[in-house]
């Protein structure tokens, strides 16, 4: 009966799209090929921009007819499966999505200071960046981070470091993300400490950890161990918020750092999935089901300037997931098949030229975010971001971005309004069975663990990196203020960010005093639990809380583990070279 | 031109300390391959030491650093030197990435050869190099 109803819908869509085709054959032979004759192209062939796939004069029923399009299997309803027209049930009408900046530098008590400047702007949740020496496991006083203490966001050796910056009106603070990847066991025991301390009740409040050591394998780079230990780490956090703080976020894939490494849309979504398929196998495996395991997966998603391309990759990544997980996994709860994405505007758009011009390019892409979704939560960078770390100026203007999309605009008024749009949903189909090809090609090969060693993904983005570079330098693409509309004048300055050598050196003196008074024997003890847990296969988070709390230092505690896992260092083939 | 080379021209690719940036770096890799010269990449978190070593080892005629982290004032007179005291002070050194012009003076002072900053276009490296080898080759001839 139910057979029969979608074959008359179908027959009949197909005699629909058949005239359309005919009548759109007929307008190309006596209207617009006439008009083209006398007036030439702007450019020999039009191509998306990241995709480089054609794009046509016009779309039109008979488009959607092409690439198997069916209302109710491809759309449905928000908050319904395929979800890609959102997982809200009622979009953005109830609540605007959360607004975020990224924030961290220098020492623990600067980093207070900015968080609540950005609190007071209206922002409701922060994002904690660390320093290099952090992210890649030293501690400030190692001869190998001279000059890259606090540079690139906090350092973090002890919990003393965490203990200062989290001096915050945790009444206004109420979600916070930390992004330290492959010290990630360590990062979460000192964030667990230090919320301990201060009094902070576990249940009232969530903390994010971004968990996302094998993207920084494939093109990030900012890696300790063997990719296998990579991800046993990242399992053991992942596992050990599940069992001990349900209601926090153990795991963020940043899909937002494979599109600066030139992923494009397809790429992005196969590879980002692919590595969640990397996790969520290793935490099945300890004795979690996909029900309780998928809710916790959250997705950060640039867009770059391609409207179109941005908007169809949103809502393609969303139906993506839901199908992967119903269809390889079985998953039956609505919650494990509806994507957690937090948006956002690419910086690789914005040039260091003429930054103001970067507001212009910001306000866009956060509208195609926006049209796309949004996700739970949008970040938004800021305009001087391509040549200094942000001013208090350009932090104002980007939260008041977000707001003139949300408030003045009307793109969230109503739910994915762009549905329907011949082109909007050609391109949405197409970036989606792309995308199943190319993970296909993945699990193929073994999953994301194996193309990483393999350097499978490394290569393929390499590839995209020389050729997308080579589009701009033979202005394939425009670019305005770089190949396109440049100052003759304009003198490219560069500021880097400089922090005055004195604050490295009291950090260095910070870290060492600390050593001096600590209990070193109950250190001691500790590190030696850490690298038996290690040998043994123990979930690393509980030694690392034990460890950290005597005050080992963060350095020290990744030191351990190195003894046990050993290091992946120059062999590693990051962009394929 | 005059005089060419019998063979190609090998290069040393290479970023120092912590900075994990690497798209500048393969772009340029890719473009000098293409360009017909041999490109060695030396991997992430190399010290001075390390990239003065390989290139000796590797027996390069040029070795290019990329940084896009702000340990150039440090790191690239300190293998310049180290290079210089290896007897390899005759290898080209350039530098690439996040360089502020307020920087260049110190490290042309300390022995690098040329640098190119962010946005430096892939063709305009290839020619420099092609033209610095092509006077190698006319010197020796």
């Amino acid at each position: 009966m139910k057979d029969h109803a979608a074959d008359t819908r179908a027959a009949s869509i197909d005699e629909f799209a058949s005239a359309i085709a005919e009548e759109a054959a007929r307008w190309e032979r006596s209207t617009r090929g006439p008009f083209v004759a006398e007036h030439p192209e702007r450019r020999e062939e039009f191509l998306t921009q990241a995709l480089k796939w054609p794009v046509n004069p016009l779309y039109t029923p008979a488009d959607l007819d092409a690439v198997g399009f069916d209302y109710l299997e491809d759309l449905g309803f928000p908050g319904e499966y395929p979800y890609t027209r959102g997982t809200s049930a009622n979009g953005h009408r109830s609540d605007f999505w959360t607004m975020t900046q990224v924030t961290g530098f220098g020492k623990g008590e600067a980093w207070a200071k900015r968080a609540r400047y950005m609190l007071d702007q209206g922002l409701s949740g922060l994002i904690l960046e660390y320093d290099l020496a952090t992210t890649n496991g030293y501690d400030s006083d190692d001869p190998l981070v001279a000059g890259e203490v606090g540079r690139a966001g906090m350092a973090l050796d002890s919990l003393e470091d965490l203990e200062q910056a989290f001096d915050l009106p945790f009444d206004k603070l109420k979600y916070l993300m930390s992004v330290c990847n492959a010290p990630q066991p360590v990062n979460l025991a000192m964030l667990i400490a230090a919320l301990e301390q201060k009094g902070v009740d576990p249940k009232e409040f969530v903390l994010h950890i971004v968990n996302g050591i094998l993207i920084e394998y494939t093109c990030v780079g900012r890696y300790i161990y063997p990719p296998e230990h990579g991800l046993r780490l990242a399992t053991d956090c992942i596992e050990y918020i599940i069992r001990h703080h349900p209601n926090w976020a153990p795991i963020s894939i940043i899909a937002a750092q494979l599109q600066p490494a030139k992923a494009n849309p397809v790429q992005e979504i196969a590879f980002s999935l692919a590595i969640a398929c990397a996790y969520i196998d290793a935490t099945l495996e300890r004795g979690l089901d996909i029900d309780t395991v998928a809710p916790y997966f959250h997705f950060v998603v640039n867009v770059d300037m391609d409207f179109f391309e941005g908007i169809c990759k949103l809502r393609a990544f969303r139906k993506c997931w839901a199908r992967l997980m119903r269809e390889r996994y079985g998953a039956t709860k609505p919650e494990a098949m509806k994507m957690r994405m937090m948006t956002s505007p690419t910086t690789v758009a914005l040039t260091l030229q003429q930054p103001l011009n970067n507001i212009g390019r910001l306000a866009i892409m956060a509208t195609a975010c926006a049209l796309g979704g949004a996700g739970e939560s949008m970040t938004t960078p800021l305009h001087d971001e391509a040549h200094s770390l942000p001013a208090e100026e350009a932090i104002r203007v980007g939260a008041a971005l977000q707001h003139i999309v949300a408030h003045e605009t009307g793109v969230a008024e109503t739910i994915d309004p762009l549905a329907g749009s011949y082109y909007v949903e050609t391109l949405t189909k197409q970036i989606e069975t792309a995308a199943f090809a190319e993970m296909d090609r993945i699990f193929e090969m073994g999953g994301a663990l194996k193309a990483i060693e393999t350097g499978y993904f490394q290569r393929a983005l390499g590839r995209e990196q020389y050729e997308r570079n080579r589009d701009i330098e033979e202005g394939r693409r425009k670019w305005v203020g770089v190949n396109h509309l440049k100052l003759a004048e304009e003198r490219r300055e560069i500021n880097i960010f400089r922090l005055d050598d004195s604050m490295e050196d009291e950090q260095v003196a910070k870290v060492q005093a600390l050593r001096a008074r600590r209990d070193q024997a109950a250190v001691d003890t500790a590190l030696e639990q850490v690298r038996r847990a290690a040998a043994h296969g123990d979930n690393m988070v509980p030694v690392c809380l034990e460890a950290v709390k005597v005050y080992a230092t963060h350095g020290e505690i990744c030191h351990a583990m190195r003894d046990v896992f050993g290091e992946y260092g120059a062999d590693s083939q990051l962009g394929g070279l | 031109m005059g005089q060419t080379h019998r063979r190609p021209l090998r290069i040393l690719l290479a970023k120092l300390g912590m900075d994990t940036h690497t798209v500048g770096v393969t772009v340029i890799a890719h473009a000098l391959r293409e360009a017909g010269m041999e490109v060695i990449f030396t991997g992430l978190k190399q010290t001075p030491a390390m990239v003065a070593a390989a290139a000796i080892q590797e027996d390069v005629d040029v070795v290019g650093i990329s940084t896009l982290s702000a340990g150039h004032t440090r790191s690239l007179p300190e293998l310049a030197r180290l290079l210089r005291e290896a007897g390899a002070g005759d290898k080209l050194l350039l530098a690439g990435g996040v360089i502020p012009e307020e920087d260049m003076p110190l490290l042309r002072e300390a022995g690098v050869d040329r640098i190119f900053t962010m946005g430096a276009d892939t063709r305009e490296i290839v020619a420099y190099l092609n033209d610095w080898w092509a006077e190698q080759a006319a010197q020796s001839a």
